[in-house]
């Protein structure tokens, strides 16, 4: 067998993509399932500590009441709570991005990322619905929106829109996921008896016959090619939440797109961030390789473009006419008391992911996830520069009103809310990373045997 | 003497905390009167003990509203015939135009907690205009939400449930065509 092996690699090592390679392969993707380490277990403690600490946070802001608890007043009624969210929702577009856009388009190298991008979209999208709830003046009442909601309501078209793409991305996550699932089962026997049952019994009877294969790839591909509009769709509602709302900031038909732009700049720079990690905890460094990083900074490069064009949209045709309404904000956004906060996060969050990743240098791991880095927190601040200042600059000005109605610092209730919706993003990727196989073995696979004689059994 | 200086510290305290709460159980009770003058809704509280007027004595004025009591204004202390005399505003929204007024005396160092209400018809009667809700505009109530809206809105979202609920079936499809193969 041995001797077969060295015969292959010698003669045609691009060419062929033999069972044993394949074995190989599977090991190395499935081995992250078979052990936790001690630093993964601190990581997990570590995000449910700080998660518990938002449940505890939230339990304080409902019984001690929202005035004494956190800093929301009349005119900032959204905190950094709806920033989040909107930054939430960004983020949820990368599984648009990784899984549908780059497969439909035949880009081959989706391949190992499409599973990583789906499990952080779904984190994402089920936090952005809590970081809503956690901001509802009464949640209690929640069952009022779904029972007597207003279809001409933007807010319902959100709770619509939120609840169906996490459906829909749920199962493009688990359809391509159950050929996995019959691979742990039959490859991971070290494991606990539950979750051996537990991948039988979600495997549905995969056999692998031809007939099966045919009806998963046809419905991975329905289901692809509708998570694109969905994706874009809950991007642009959410961009519709403001500009429907009487306010001179966001008073635009442009901000859909100017939504799904930053939405997709984000996703990039997550999936970055998440292939880095990945790739370093669980040495993945022959799947997730650096050509991803080569391509995703390019990919980053046209999103900045994008998100650029989107952005002079947005703020200097405007500020050429500078109108009567428009004026006080757009001026304390450029030289105003927002001005460092605004130019911070046009540099870092459009001339930096634009300019930097254009150097081949620059899109090898470390330099282009620290860029990544420093895109994210950008973003983060880019929504937080677009509720706030907006809330504070009304149609008519403020006056006779309290002092702390003026300003808006978020408390330390709110700020440990939001921690704890990023740890519990983080947690559920984690989690789903301990118990499946993160990077998708037989889509892996055919990869490599695309164009190639060898037929693989992929159990 | 020093050593019995912590000694009777402790006896003037005691002294101390039993004099206050016997000052505190004095019990007083409040009275509302509810007059308009000249334009002015007014609202006074007499406050008494042992049926004697007291002076001095903070009270606290409130109306009900859906959940809690909403303070009018802040505290007013009795004046020397024991009567705090306040300035109900005239703009309190209410259902029926009945509003029930709150007056009570809280955490005072002579008397006891104690509160008192009344009933008094000076609410102001929100009366909305609901002339148009019956057309069937984007900024109608829900069931008279545009007809073509309703169509199109329901219409896109039974497609994409349809769509996904057919997914789901072929993960059973899925299971159906292993059992068969098995057989």
């Amino acid at each position: 067998m041995s001797e077969d092996i060295n015969i292959a690699e010698s003669t045609n090592k691009h060419e062929t993509f033999t069972q044993e390679e394949y074995m190989v392969m599977k090991n190395d993707l499935l081995r992250p399932i078979e052990k936790i380490g001690k630093a993964g277990k601190i990581w997990i403690a570590f995000l449910m500590t700080v998660f518990l600490a938002g449940v505890f946070a939230y339990y304080i802001q409902e019984t001690r009441g929202k005035y004494t608890t956190i800093s929301l007043r009349d005119y900032t009624m959204w905190g950094i709570y709806i920033s989040n969210f909107l930054f939430m929702v960004a983020i949820g577009l990368v599984g648009v991005l990784m899984s549908a856009i780059l497969k439909l388009t035949h880009f081959e190298w989706y391949r190992p990322l499409s599973r990583i991008g789906e499990v952080i979209a779904i984190g994402a999208i089920m936090f952005a619905g809590v970081s809503i709830i956690v901001a509802m003046g009464r949640p209690d009442r929640l069952y009022n929106l779904l029972l007597h909601g207003r279809i001409q309501s933007p807010i319902v078209w959100d709770v619509i829109g939120i609840s169906t793409d996490l459906a829909a991305s749920l199962i493009l996550l688990f359809i391509p996921l159950i050929p996995s699932l019959i691979t742990c089962r039959n490859n991971l026997k070290n494991l606990p008896k539950w979750q051996l049952k537990m991948y039988n019994i979600l495997s549905f009877g995969w056999q692998g016959t031809p007939e099966q294969w045919k009806i998963l790839k046809k419905t991975m591909r329905i289901l692809t090619i509708l998570l694109i509009p969905l994706g874009i769709l809950i991007c642009t509602i959410t961009a519709w939440l403001f500009a429907t709302t009487l306010r001179p900031e966001w008073d635009s038909t442009n901000f859909g797109a100017y939504f799904v732009s930053n939405a997709f700049l984000l996703s990039v720079a997550v999936m970055i961030l998440a292939t880095f990690i990945f790739r370093k905890a669980y040495n993945l460094e022959k799947y997730l390789t650096e050509m991803h990083f080569d391509k995703l900074g390019q990919v980053m490069v046209l999103m900045a473009l994008i998100h650029g064009y989107f952005n002079i949209n947005e703020y200097l045709i405007p500020a050429y006419k500078m109108s009567g309404l428009h004026e006080n904000h757009l001026l304390s956004l450029f030289i105003g008391k927002d001005a460092l906060f605004y130019w911070s996060v046009v540099i870092f969050g459009i001339i930096v992911p634009f300019l930097l990743p254009l150097f081949p240098k620059l899109r090898k791991p470390i330099p282009l996830t620290i860029i990544s880095v420093i895109v994210l927190i950008a973003g983060w601040f880019r929504l937080y520069l677009i509720v706030i200042p907006g809330l504070l600059q009304p149609y008519l000005p403020i006056q006779d009103v309290p002092e702390s109605w003026k300003h808006y610092f978020p408390s330390v209730v709110e700020m440990t809310i939001v921690a704890a919706t990023f740890a519990g993003v983080l947690l559920v990727v984690t989690l789903f990373s301990r118990f499946f196989p993160i990077v998708s073995v037989w889509e892996v696979a055919e990869g490599q045997l695309e164009g190639k004689e060898e037929i693989i059994n992929y159990k | 003497m020093e050593k019995y200086n912590y000694f009777i510290a402790t006896c003037i305290m005691i002294l101390f905390s039993i004099t206050i709460s016997n000052a505190q159980d004095k019990e007083a009770k409040i009275s509302l009167t509810f007059e308009k003058a000249d334009s002015l809704y007014v609202c006074k509280a007499l406050v008494t003990s042992e049926g004697i007027p007291v002076s001095e004595v903070p009270v606290n004025l409130s109306v009900k509203r859906l959940f809690s009591n909403l303070p009018i204004g802040d505290a007013i202390a009795t004046d020397s015939i024991g009567v705090a005399t306040f300035e109900v505003p005239q703009d309190i929204p209410s259902r029926n135009g009945k509003l029930i007024i709150f007056a009570n005396i809280v955490d005072d160092e002579n008397y006891m907690n104690t509160e008192t209400s009344g009933t008094v018809n000076w609410g102001m009667v929100v009366v909305s205009d609901n002339s148009n809700v019956e057309d069937r505009s984007i900024s109608a109530g829900r069931d008279k939400a545009p007809i073509y809206f309703i169509t199109a809105s329901l219409l896109i979202i039974s497609l994409i449930w349809g769509t996904l609920i057919y997914a789901v079936l072929q993960v059973f499809k899925i299971k159906r065509l292993g059992k068969a193969n098995i057989e």
